[in-house]
């Protein structure tokens, strides 16, 4: 293969220069807070969400350390509802949503060949607002007049059913604390997806028709649409509990009327698209990763937009699945069961098209790689038991059991934080300049998935056997005592493992090897500028003919643009 | 890639060559959000807190408002020259060969989506007849059948008896047909999308193993996932509904057409996998790039 080169400008040689910003550490201040650089604004995303899921690690830890062994006293029964529930909301909105939109920040622009995205100053609003609404949940810490030795976090679990959020039930500022800081959060998503949603459609390059856009880009667009469609009924839902608190209205107060069963109603109208919020983005990084390091082009691009859209759209008609238990009708739980089983078609699609394209590829077994099979593995076997509990019959046996934590932290870690690390680890060197170290890498890998499978799969069994969530304590005759203390010593190996990624992060900013433009011989456009890029993306405006730009431009003897 | 020096400009217009416009910096986004917040947080601190955030929004309204109105402020950014090689590193696979050897290995007709359609329905209806004949045999009733199906959508039936599964009930006859007419329609579109790729025998394939195959399959969960419904269906009556709608549906799919399918060829080249080593003159698969090393 010939030495292609890509003239950008004049074709001089220049030294790019790793750090945007010099100064005093008051200007470098001055420059992120003022920023309106998507690329910016996306690494603060990406830095807030990762310093955050070390917050919510560690509540997880402080949650295993007390179920580790039954009759534990290390966390008060106060102190360990406060801690699942802000270890749920915290990965949830904190660090799950921020780190995909921190993604969809960087690489949406670059990967469709624009300069920014299409409201900067929105975006930057944005960003604070979600970042600010962060903090002041984790205020509640140490604001306010607690019951116990933890401020007034919430301690009403991450769904916060009514009437437990009734000022009779749930005195003081707990639940204030969560209803404002998710509605203000709320904001900055809705932000974000109108943002990312006019990108795509209007700010492409010459040449990049629908049919040519990088799957992500796709992916993402359908994530916002799915953003505003679902978090309207949160926010909507978060101010009528607040009218409920302070002005008196009975919305979701049962002993007036009102109904816990409508809470339920508009929080799971979010809560199950904020699943696919989720996963969408952790399926268009495997459809970008996936590719490269199969040497071949994504099998059945058309089949994989459609089915993105397609899980979009179904993904809204499924929300009463979570309240199989609250007493619809059978023929309520036969439509939400048959439209969750739906589901698995579009789904079953993209999976088959991504072993598709490693079938027959040169595969490379580097860090982002492996994160990707294990996400394909870990997938199919979180949808198999997605597929049980779709089942109402059998839902009704297992609701608020361990089982179905078992399953939806197989979908939120197995999945998502999964392909969150395969990421990390593919475009770390695109913003930083540097690469991961691999060894380290290939030691943080195998720990995660060591740790998961020992927790998670586990984890099943107390479910099974009759173990319901959110209990602080047990009694040692039920059976589940070895189990328990398995899954804590599954989630300590996981800890270790997300500490040798941490340090692998630090470390390599300051020591890794240089990446150049292109260190992985990709083929979307991102890849077609420095490392980190320059803050106005692209010096020529680019210009694509196919839906892998740079493959055209390394190998002009067998362009991509000669089959579309 | 350093930015610096930005030149602030409020002018609007083309910027001048080599330089590119982005949009300026600004505080009040940062500001607005901190008001809004501050304003929320209120509720749970001092109401005091609700001015500071009023004042923080509005003065931060009227700074943005002033950014981009008359005209958007922006900052025109030099443009350093850049000059990148790519050399592909690793192998690649090589591409599928779309030539006229190769496209003879490819089935270059299909069934029309219609006959699948017309297979579907006639299957569906077919496969009715031994079903009603069981029916109306073991519990002299032609409602019997069509309720063991459409039971599901009768939201006062929790363990309906006999009698009352011989007697019409409107939801059930809805529930059923909508199950029978969306399972079998697409089971018969599916049968013409792969009879054409699949083996020598279409027939045997689609009228017999498939079905056989997935009445085992339905025989062996349905005990877990429905005891009621599998205690009530007679599984040799089943199976034979199944096999009449596979050999009619197969039989209306495969008379659509005399299309000219590949057995003698691997299941991969079937059905147009790109994969090394499959395709005459493709052994290995892979086109090595050279050893160069990147730049």
């Amino acid at each position: 293969m010939a030495d292609q080169s890509y003239p950008v400008g004049q074709g001089v040689e220049v030294t790019v220069e790793r750090s945007p910003a010099r100064g005093t550490w008051l200007e470098v201040v001055h420059d992120w807070i003022t920023t309106v650089d998507h690329k910016k604004l996306g690494i603060m995303y990406i830095a807030y969400a990762l310093v955050f899921l070390l917050v919510a690690g560690f509540e997880a830890m402080l949650i295993r350390i007390q179920l580790i062994k039954p009759h534990n006293d290390f966390l008060s029964p106060y102190t360990f509802n406060r801690m699942f529930t802000m270890h749920g909301t915290t990965m949830v909105f904190l660090v799950g949503m921020p780190i995909l939109f921190g993604f969809g920040n960087y690489l949406v622009p670059l990967m469709i060949g624009a300069r920014d995205m299409a409201f900067p100053r929105l975006n930057a609003f944005s960003f604070w607002i979600s970042s600010f609404a962060g903090l002041l949940l984790y205020y509640s810490f140490i604001g306010g007049v607690g019951l116990s030795g933890t401020g007034s976090a919430p301690d009403i679990a991450w769904f916060a059913y009514a009437p437990l959020t009734e000022k009779a039930f749930s005195p003081g500022h707990t639940t204030d604390y969560w209803a404002i800081a998710i509605l203000a959060n709320g904001i900055g998503s809705i932000g974000t997806a109108i943002n990312i949603i006019a990108t795509v459609f209007c700010m492409r390059c010459k040449g990049m028709t629908l049919s040519r856009i990088p799957l992500l880009p796709w992916l993402y667009a359908t994530m916002s649409f799915l953003v505003l469609v679902a978090v309207s009924p949160l926010t909507a839902c978060q101010a009528m509990l607040l009218l409920d608190r302070y002005l008196g209205a009975h919305f979701f107060d049962t002993q007036a009327g009102g109904s816990a069963i409508l809470w339920a109603h508009f929080f799971w109208i979010f809560g199950h698209p904020e699943v696919y919020v989720l996963v969408l983005p952790a399926f268009a990084f495997a459809n970008e990763i996936i590719p490269v390091f199969s040497r071949k082009a994504i099998f059945g691009y058309p089949a994989m937009v459609a089915a993105s859209v397609g899980i979009g759209f179904i993904s809204l008609g499924v929300w009463a699945h979570h309240m199989f238990t609250i007493g619809m009708t059978s023929f309520g739980n036969a439509f939400f069961t048959l439209s969750t089983m739906l589901v698995s078609i579009p789904t079953g699609i993209k999976t088959f098209n991504w072993l598709a394209t490693i079938w027959g590829g040169k595969i490379r077994f580097e860090t982002p790689m492996l994160f990707s099979i294990a996400f394909l593995f870990q997938w199919v076997i979180a949808g198999l038991t997605g597929i049980m509990l779709s089942v109402s019959a059998w839902n009704w046996q297992l609701h608020n059991s361990y089982f179905v934590v078992a399953h939806f932290h197989y979908v939120l870690v197995g999945a998502i934080v999964f392909m969150i690390f395969a990421a990390i680890y593919y475009w770390y060197p695109k913003i930083t300049g540097r690469m991961l170290d691999e060894t380290l890498g290939n030691w943080h890998f195998w720990l995660m998935v060591i740790g998961f499978h020992v927790t998670f799969d586990v984890m099943h069994f107390p479910g099974l056997l009759g173990m319901p969530r959110q209990i602080y304590t047990y009694e040692p005759d039920r059976g589940w005592n070895t189990l328990n203390f398995i899954v804590s010593i599954g989630g300590f190996i996981q800890a270790i493992a997300i500490l040798i990624f941490v340090y692998n992060m630090v470390h390599s900013y300051f020591r890794g090897d240089d990446a150049g433009p292109d260190p992985w011989d990709a083929w979307t456009l991102e890849w077609a500028t420095a490392s980190p890029p320059p803050v106005y993306n692209f010096a020529i405006e680019p210009e694509v003919a196919s839906r892998r730009p740079l493959w055209d431009r390394k190998h002009p003897e067998d362009p991509d643009s000669a089959f579309e | 890639m350093s930015a610096d020096p930005h030149s602030h400009a409020t002018g609007h217009g083309e910027p001048p060559s080599g330089i590119v416009r982005l949009p300026a910096s600004t505080p009040w986004p940062f500001l607005m959000s901190l008001g809004v917040v501050l304003m929320c947080a209120a509720l749970v601190t001092s109401m005091w807190l609700i001015w500071l955030g009023l004042f923080l929004f509005v003065i931060s309204a009227v700074g943005w408002f002033r950014a981009v109105l008359p005209h958007e402020a922006h900052d025109d950014v030099p443009v350093a020259d850049e000059f990148f090689s790519f050399i592909p590193e690793y192998e690649k696979v090589a591409r599928i060969e779309i030539n006229e050897t190769h496209r003879a290995q490819l089935p270059l007709e299909t069934f029309p989506i219609s006959s699948g359609i017309k297979g579907g329905i006639l299957g569906g209806i077919a496969m009715v007849i031994p079903a009603e004949i069981y029916g109306i045999i073991r519990y002299h009733s032609v409602w019997y059948v069509v309720n063991l199906l459409g039971g599901a959508g009768v939201g006062v039936w929790s363990n309906p008896s006999v009698e009352e599964m011989q007697r019409f009930n409107l939801q059930a006859f809805i529930t059923a047909n909508i199950i029978q007419g969306a399972t079998t329609l697409l089971v018969g579109i599916l049968y013409g999308a792969m009879l054409p790729i699949w083996p020598k025998r279409p027939i045997l394939l689609g009228g017999i193993i498939a079905p056989v195959a997935w009445t085992g399959l339905l025989h062996s969960i349905l005990g877990i996932v429905n005891p009621f419904l599998a205690e009530r269906i007679d599984w040799w009556s089943f199976a034979a509904s199944q096999v009449i709608f596979g050999l009619v549906a197969g039989y209306v799919v495969s008379r659509s057409g005399r299309l000219k399918r590949l057995s003698q060829v691997p299941l991969p080249v079937r059905l147009g996998i790109e994969a090394p080593g499959i395709h005459p003159g493709h052994e290995g698969g892979h086109e090595h790039e050279g050893d160069e090393h990147r730049k």
